[in-house]
């Protein structure tokens, strides 16, 4: 018999490459199937949760801000408190009360993420309210997990519909 | 309805990362055959083979939206993931793995199936010497004949696949290949 030669390696390796099977088992396409459903399933239920967990939130402000309407003491707004409004606010915006004592210091307003989605600000209210750190966390702030557990004071920018459009927090 | 057939692999994935289960189907029909062959050539085993099947296309339906077609074909980009598997598992067995000689092997079986004339033994017997000297290859040099003589991939494909250069590919296809003609001369002898 001849030695090899690399013609004869190259025809053996074609050969070898038609006579391997095609395919992969039916049983792996069948697990893959079911893992791919259950990951389906799976990614359904967390967009769920996590619109339900931003519904909760925001009814839970808008709670609040009912419970704590009777009581606040309303004020004008100062010249600040509009300018750090949140930039989609319309210009002709009208913001009639807050509630800003001259002793506190307030950040600027940040957009609440589903605020973009909502009719543009006519008319505005600006309410006091205590915030679980959770809730910070779920709007976007960043948030030390080692911070105790005590809510914080922020002010809700309210539109005319009563949905809140932005947020600032108090020292 | 889907039209696969129409819809390249970057717009399946796209749909795969949407969760379009359709899209994972077709995507997986189009593909599973060459990785599941790239793995049972890399590692003569069949539970291998499924093994790494399974995992690389769990991983795709993980990451299938990190796929970026300017870097590569998909089929490249399957055959990455699959090596970096085949490679864990072949590491992994390293201990166990006597794939020429273990009777339970894959292509032990296949070979004790073949019970033709004379000149279909021996050609039988000399692709059987060549898939045993083939396994044989130490990784580097097994897995460019895989990827380029077995899947007929092209050479600046196969270095996508494996992270080198064009050249790199071409010097270890021809020593592998130098390599595979000394392991058939000497199982030639043997036999003579």
């Amino acid at each position: 018999m001849s030695d090899y030669n690399d013609r004869e390696i190259l025809d053996g390796l074609r050969v070898l490459a038609s006579e391997e099977p095609r395919q992969a088992p039916k049983h792996v396409e069948t697990f893959l199937l079911s893992a791919f459903r259950r990951r389906a399933r799976r990614r359904r239920l967390t967009a769920w949760v996590t619109a339900a967990g931003i519904g909760a939130i925001a009814a839970g402000i808008a709670t609040l801000v009912w419970l704590a309407e009777p009581m606040l003491k309303r004020a004008p707004v100062s010249d600040r408190a509009v300018a750090s409004a949140p930039a989609q606010a319309d210009s002709a915006a009208e913001v009639k009360y807050a509630v800003i004592r001259t002793d506190e210091v307030a950040s600027s307003f940040y957009p609440l993420p589903e605020a973009d989605a909502l009719p543009p600000l006519e008319s505005a209210m600006v309410v006091r309210v205590q915030l679980p750190l959770a809730s910070l966390q779920l709007m976007g702030f960043p948030v030390n997990d080692e911070a105790g557990a005590d809510p914080v004071e922020a002010d809700v920018l309210l539109g005319q519909d009563g949905l809140a459009r932005g947020v600032r927090l108090i020292q | 309805m889907l039209d696969s057939p129409s819809l390249s692999d970057g717009d399946l994935l796209r749909l795969i990362s949407a969760g379009d289960e359709r899209a994972f189907l077709a995507f997986y029909r189009r593909h599973q055959g060459s990785v599941f062959r790239y793995a049972l050539q890399m590692s003569g085993k069949q539970e291998i083979a499924e093994e790494v099947t399974q995992e690389v296309f769990l991983l795709v339906m993980s990451i299938a939206k990190e796929y970026d077609p300017n870097r590569g074909s998909a089929a490249a980009y399957l055959y990455g993931i699959a090596r970096n598997f085949v490679l864990r598992c072949l590491e992994r067995e390293k201990p166990y793995l006597t794939v020429l000689d273990e009777p339970g092997s894959e292509y032990a079986n296949r070979a004790a199936g073949s019970h033709d004339v004379l000149g279909e033994l021996t050609r039988n017997e000399r692709i059987e010497s060549l898939r045993k000297a083939v396994l044989a290859l130490p990784p580097a040099y097994r897995e460019v004949v895989v990827l380029c003589d077995l899947s007929e991939l092209e050479y600046a494909e196969a270095a996508g696949v494996l992270g080198c250069a064009i050249g790199t590919v071409r010097s270890r296809l021809h020593r592998a290949r130098a390599l595979l003609m000394e392991k058939m001369r000497a199982s030639e002898r043997c036999t003579a």
